[in-house]
């Protein structure tokens, strides 16, 4: 004899639960990517605003460098839209 | 974590600024053309670069070459202040230490003139106040009556227990030469210690002190024997380098230069040392060797600030490439006054 409310309910929680795995996913893909990027622009950061502190005309290099990392971010941001939608 | 990051990235920030510090120093072919320029067209020239501020603001008072080696000591000391105030931590306590070489210069410049019973404006137009005595301790020094009374209200500084002990003998012989000595081999003795105090990035403070001491002590052999001194050495050397006081007694006993210069490279380890020598063997003039060894030195500096990207050494190899940028100008200038030919005045550049 099949149980057929206690399977029906086992579903859900299964499916709630992979909607849920994949937020937290999501999550982490763009909490991990995030704090790769701020360690990774903290030495360019620092060093474009003492190069930028001595020539200003280094401001726009300088700027361009420091967002360099900003794309480790986009990947995961990527990443966590395709978990998500 | 935190402490540790924020720490790299003000390393990173302060060796960047020295970097393009450095990329902004007078480069070779502006002293080559310099060397076909009379004084004043140098003073136009110079008055173009960053040492602008200076020569306008003096221009009212000064003229000619005084003009010159003034903005030079003026440029010099407001740079190595600023660079004081913007390292941070650590890279402040290294900094101030090998700053205080501006110290002895200027405390004995100011025993010197005092004995001579010079001016206090003149004394004072010689200073170069890059150290810890600033233009306010140095101007209360200057105004002291005599060498006894400056070395009195010099009471305090790391340098005094020297200065007390070694005074009355040179006032007595009328010759600084070895209290200067005693100073500069206490300064050295007191970097080494400071880098070993267990201070973070000390172990490459320590690599820079010890190739200044070995570059200062071949450099001090070489001029002994171009002054055919061959009596105890051991009292002019500076311990703590890679050579004894001992082994550097025994190699300026040797009699011929080429077994000197041997003796000096089976004792050397540093490749860029030996080609050095090897080349000095051909040369007799005392200032082309010694500008060929603060080559080696500046180079090595650079090498190893490259290997040690963020530490203290981007710092000191601009600090000691601003000293040799002034020292070169300042010989241009006087070359040029005493109307010296370029081509003589070539060698004396280190460039």
């Amino acid at each position: 004899m099949v149980d057929f409310g206690t399977a029906e309910l086992t579903l859900e929680m299964i499916q709630a639960s992979q909607v849920g795995m994949s937020a937290v996913g999501a999550g982490l893909a763009v909490g991990l990517t995030g704090v790769g990027t701020g360690l990774a622009e903290m030495g360019i950061g620092a060093a474009a605003v003492g190069a930028t502190a001595e020539n200003r005309d280094m401001f726009g290099l300088a700027l361009l460098f420091t967002v360099i990392p900003e794309t480790i971010v986009i990947f995961g941001l990527v990443v966590a839209l395709l978990l998500l939608f | 974590m935190a402490g540790v990051s924020s720490g790299s990235a003000q390393y990173i920030y302060a060796c960047t600024r020295m970097r393009v510090r450095k990329s902004l120093l007078i480069p070779r072919e502006d002293y080559l053309r310099m060397l076909n320029m009379s004084l004043p067209e140098i003073t136009r020239f110079i008055g173009e670069t960053i040492y602008r501020s200076e020569i306008d603001e003096l221009g009212t008072s000064f003229s000619g070459i005084n003009l010159v080696e003034v903005a030079l000591s003026w440029n010099l000391a407001k740079e190595y202040q600023s660079i004081l105030e913007l390292v941070p931590g650590d890279l402040k306590h290294f900094t101030a230490s090998y700053l205080r070489r501006w110290d002895i210069q200027n405390v004995v410049t100011v025993l010197r003139g005092k004995m001579q019973k010079m001016q206090p404006g003149k004394i004072k137009e010689v200073l170069v106040p890059a150290g810890r005595l600033d233009r306010v301790a140095l101007d209360r020094l200057v105004a002291e009556e005599s060498p006894e009374r400056v070395a009195e209200s010099l009471k305090g500084e790391r340098f005094y227990p020297v200065i007390e002990r070694e005074l009355p003998r040179a006032m007595e012989t009328g010759s600084f030469a070895h209290l200067e000595n005693e100073l500069y081999k206490g300064y050295y003795a007191r970097l080494i210690a400071d880098a070993k105090g267990g201070v973070k990035g000390g172990d490459i403070f320590l690599k820079y002190i010890q190739l200044e001491i070995d570059i200062r002590n071949i450099q001090n052999l070489f001029r002994l024997r171009a002054g055919q001194v061959r009596e105890d050495v051991r009292e002019l050397m500076i311990g703590g380098g890679s050579f004894t006081v001992d082994e550097l007694q025994r190699l300026s006993g040797l009699e011929s230069p080429d077994e000197f210069i041997d003796a000096l490279k089976r004792q050397v380890k540093m490749i860029p040392l030996l080609n050095a020598l090897e080349e000095i063997r051909g040369k007799t003039a005392l200032h082309e060797i010694e500008v060929a060894l603060t080559r080696v030195q500046l180079d090595q500096m650079e090498r190893m600030s490259k290997r040690y990207a963020f530490s203290i050494l981007p710092i000191l190899v601009y600090l000691e490439k601003k000293k040799y940028e002034v020292a070169n100008l300042r010989a241009l200038a006087r070359g040029k006054e005493a109307g010296l030919p370029g081509e003589r005045l070539q060698g004396y550049l280190v460039m």
